[in-house]
């Protein structure tokens, strides 16, 4: 693809209906300047052109979780529009399409916010624009706008039978005072939400024609391909590129942040005259870190004395003292990368004093203003094109794709794309950081839970990712969605205790939960068996105060056939976790084939409140329970020299098409409750889940991931 | 060198030694093959290389002289192939960057195997990674394309 037209301008000549958001700012804006506006001049948009064709200026990007087309249905479910005449655009980052959460406005995909976060923004929008058209097609038809209907991409008078299209009423409808207030329609007359349409993302991702950022092409433009450091953070000290240089097809080869970038004419060149380059690395603080350093900082955090308390409710040391028994367990996870399909890359070109960025993001304000830093420019100066990743799953929430692509440019003088391999994907780390937990509870006579601790230890995300979010030495992620579990079990204790090494990590999908969900649910069963309980049954009884996550546990167990008998050889676990907004209950069948452990089938049953795209919903728990499940198995990023180990699918393994479950999902809504998020909390159950069946069929507690480590080859 | 893609004889003036893959991509502009991994792992990169799917990215442009090549933007005319349309009616893909490939995959086992088991098609498609993990419904489509 060949960029060469300024948006705005082709904005700017189309005299489109525009409407913002309801978001009062953005309103007043619009209105000020009496629009068109133009992406990223002012506010979100929904764009109505001459020809009927409705532009949709969504806040989100499509990483694959499908929230453009979501937003769309409900677009279209509000404003009468035909969905099959609504494209999708994402604007440069400004104030509307911002999401106010605590301690945090900024424009971003993330935390399945998506659908949850924009549903009624979006509807408001969209009520208004119908009530723009409404008031236009009210004067050229001469009737009360009380008489008229917008369906199906027109404005129908009934009593009459006339009619006319969206499009024929744009110019007068963008003349129309925006209105504050415009009466949602009721959501029983929904058609689509609810529903579901077909994805629109879907038919040119089949025939090759989507355009992710790895294949922008500018006129004029090089690749470069960085050698980066090995060692975390590090950097070249000096380099000798006389030899890459001297390479047909070479441009130039540059210092940027980490490393060296190799400019050529392909990429080809670029990554084989990279081999050509010698770089000297500075010396680095953890050049000698490795795995073993690390547990043993972990397991030190285990036994701590201080620990950073998330919640401490109850009386902890008279339920221990009372204890006829207890029951302690210690836990393990990895480092884990994300390891999107499309790896980073960032093109950037100077064209007069702006400079312009396409890149796969998630995060566009964080990347806006690390953009400006790096380039030592005001933001103002800067547009950001976010282009539709090749998987995101947290990857792109962080800026550090970016630098390397803007040093070079700045240093070549011309349009380049900067590219990373495989192994610079996963080996730059930006991981799920490893932890252990220490998990504790005690037992009455009757085999009742009277208290419980939880103690994670390990590597804080939060300081690497976000450092202002840590207070007191407690990282939120950590003991994500502990304090806030739904179980009853007496006196609790949540706490942390940071063991920190300065290895980058961000948010994987579901965060905290991926871990925590493991520990806990794995623990639980630990409890179960203890106290001569059925793992299902102990759970009913931790949630029989609670109606909703019961009917969770429920169906997940009652679509499973959790009383029918399996086959000889299968055995089958559950695990129940909530994360997102959302209560998620997984029960998984396995067996072991040729000494490896097999996940036949996963049932899912999730209630996120209410469900917008079902088709959608199920996706995301399919591909989730995949991600979690490839995970638990074979991912880990072991640490020797201050470097990761494992660097490309030979030795990180991902979950692959031969070894993956049968996924039956079970969708529940619970109405009058906040809506919760689809795109994460498929995720964290499912390690428990195969773990806990794999106890079941061996005998053998897996407290450390990955479960194929634990596994006798 | 002259490649045949698609049906149509392109000439290009490069290494021999470059993988088909970055021809494509850099040289043709044709971006629908992706890079995933560089060392045949992934499948991204999936092609025909006179009927066999190949891993374009380890393969030398100058083992190709006289070969037909296909990608996935000749795979079928408008995205018309049965494993396209299949794609769309069970909704597979999710991020999308890996489906080309999938596809390409998949096009080559439904020639020669126009009803393959579930043996077969396991055996097929376990070199094509998908990180949003869409197998599920990838063996959905190959069914529903092999008219099963």
């Amino acid at each position: 693809m060949t960029i060469a037209i300024d948006r705005r301008g082709l904005l700017r000549a189309s005299g489109v209906l525009v409407v913002a958001f309801a978001l009062p700012a953005a309103t007043a804006r619009a209105q000020a300047t009496g629009a068109p506006a133009g992406p990223g001049n002012l506010t979100a948009f929904i764009e109505l052109r001459p020809d009927g064709h409705v532009v949709l200026w969504s806040p989100t990007v499509e990483m694959g979780q499908g929230t453009q087309t979501a937003h769309a249905m409900i677009i279209a479910d509000e404003m009468g529009a035909d969905p099959a005449r609504i494209s999708v655009e994402v604007p440069h980052p400004s104030d509307p399409f911002r999401r106010e959460l605590p301690g945090s406005r900024a424009m971003g995909s993330g935390g399945s916010w998506g659908v949850r976060y924009w549903y009624e923004p979006l509807r408001k929008a969209a009520a208004q624009a119908r009530e723009m058209l409404l008031a236009a097609a009210s004067d050229r038809l001469g009737v009360p706008a009380g008489e008229l209907v917008a369906d199906g991409g027109k404005v129908s008078h009934a009593a009459t039978g006339r009619s006319l299209g969206f499009g024929e009423l744009a110019a007068a409808a963008a003349a129309k005072p925006i209105p504050r207030e415009a009466a949602l329609r009721p959501e029983a007359q929904h058609r689509y939400v609810g529903n579901g349409i077909a994805r629109l993302d879907t038919p040119a991702k089949v025939d090759g024609s989507a355009r992710f950022a790895m294949d922008l092409k500018l006129p004029g433009m090089v690749y470069a391909y960085a050698v980066l450091s090995p060692v975390f953070k590090g950097d070249a000290e000096g380099f000798d590129a006389t030899e890459a240089r001297k390479i047909k097809g070479v441009v130039d080869v540059v210092k940027v942040p980490g490393g060296v970038a190799v400019a050529a004419d392909n990429s080809w060149t670029a990554m084989k005259a990279a081999e050509a380059v010698k770089v000297s690395w500075k010396a680095m603080p953890i050049d000698d870190l490795d795995s073993a350093k690390l547990g043993t900082m972990m397991r030190d955090g285990l036994a701590a004395q201080q620990a950073a308390v998330a919640k401490a409710e109850g009386e902890l040391n008279v339920a221990f003292a009372n204890a006829s028994k207890f029951v302690t367990a210690d836990y393990e996870v990895p480092y884990i990368a994300h390891t999107p399909m499309e790896a980073w890359n960032c093109t950037v070109r100077l064209t007069g004093d702006t400079w312009e960025i396409w890149a796969p993001v998630q995060n566009q304000d964080r990347i806006l203003q690390a953009a400006a830093r790096t380039l030592g420019v005001d933001a103002t100066r800067i547009r950001l094109h976010s282009i539709m990743p090749g998987g995101g799953y947290g990857r792109r929430l962080g800026d550090d794709g970016i630098h390397a692509a803007l040093v070079a440019a700045k240093a070549l003088g011309r349009p380049v794309k900067l590219f990373w391999k495989r192994e610079d994907e996963i080996g730059q780390g930006w991981y799920r950081p490893a932890q252990m937990a220490r998990l504790r509870a005690s037992l009455d006579a009757r085999g009742n839970m009277t208290g419980f601790w939880f103690r994670a230890a390990g590597p804080s995300m939060q300081t690497e990712f976000a450092p202002a979010g840590v207070r007191n030495n407690m990282d939120g992620s950590s003991v994500q969605n502990m304090a806030d579990c739904r179980y009853r079990w007496g006196a609790t204790r949540i706490d942390y205790a940071m063991r920190h090494v300065p290895i980058p990590c961000a948010p994987w999908r579901a965060v905290g939960a991926t871990q925590n969900a493991f520990f806990l649910e794995c623990f639980i069963d630990e409890v179960a068996q203890a106290a001569g309980k059925d793992p299902l049954a102990l759970r009913r009884e931790l949630l029989a105060h609670d109606a909703r996550a019961l009917r969770v546990v429920n169906a997940a167990a009652e679509r499973f056939g959790w009383d029918r008998p399996l086959a000889p050889g299968r055995a089958k676990g559950i695990a129940y976790f909530e994360s997102f907004g959302a209560l998620t209950a997984h029960v998984a069948e396995v067996s072991i084939e040729d000494k490896r452990p097999r996940v036949h089938r996963v049932v899912c049953a999730i209630d996120c409140g209410k469900v917008v795209m079902p088709d959608g919903a199920r996706q995301q728990m399919e591909g989730g329970i995949v991600m979690g499940l490839s995970a638990a198995m074979g991912e880990k990023v072991s640490i020797a020299r201050g470097r990761a180990v494992e660097t490309n699918f030979d030795s990180y393994p991902l979950m692959r098409f031969d070894e993956a479950p049968r996924v039956e999902v079970v969708l529940l809504e619970t109405p009058g409750v906040a809506m919760g998020g689809i795109g994460e909390p498929g995720l964290p159950p499912i390690s428990a889940a195969v773990a806990n069946a794999l106890f079941h069929l061996t005998g053998k507690r897996i407290r450390k991931l990955p479960i194929l480590d634990a596994m006798p080859t | 060198m002259k490649l045949d893609i698609n049906g149509q004889v392109r000439e290009v003036d490069v290494d021999p030694d470059m993988p088909l893959l970055w021809v494509l991509r850099d040289t043709l502009a044709m971006t629908g093959t992706k890079y995933g991994c560089g060392i045949a792992q992934c499948g991204a990169c999936t092609v025909h290389v006179d009927g066999v799917a190949t891993r374009a990215c380890a393969t030398p442009v100058g083992t190709l002289d006289g070969a037909r090549i296909t990608t996935i933007e000749g795979l079928g005319a408008q995205g018309q192939h049965p494993l396209q349309k299949a794609w769309i009616e069970a909704q597979v893909p999710q991020c999308g960057f890996c489906q080309s490939g999938q596809i390409m995959q998949a096009a080559a086992l439904l020639k020669d195997n126009p009803k393959p088991s579930d043996a077969d098609i396991d055996a097929a498609m376990a070199g094509n990674l998908c990180r949003c993990g869409t197998y599920q419904r990838i063996r959905d489509a190959i069914r529903r394309a092999a008219g099963a």
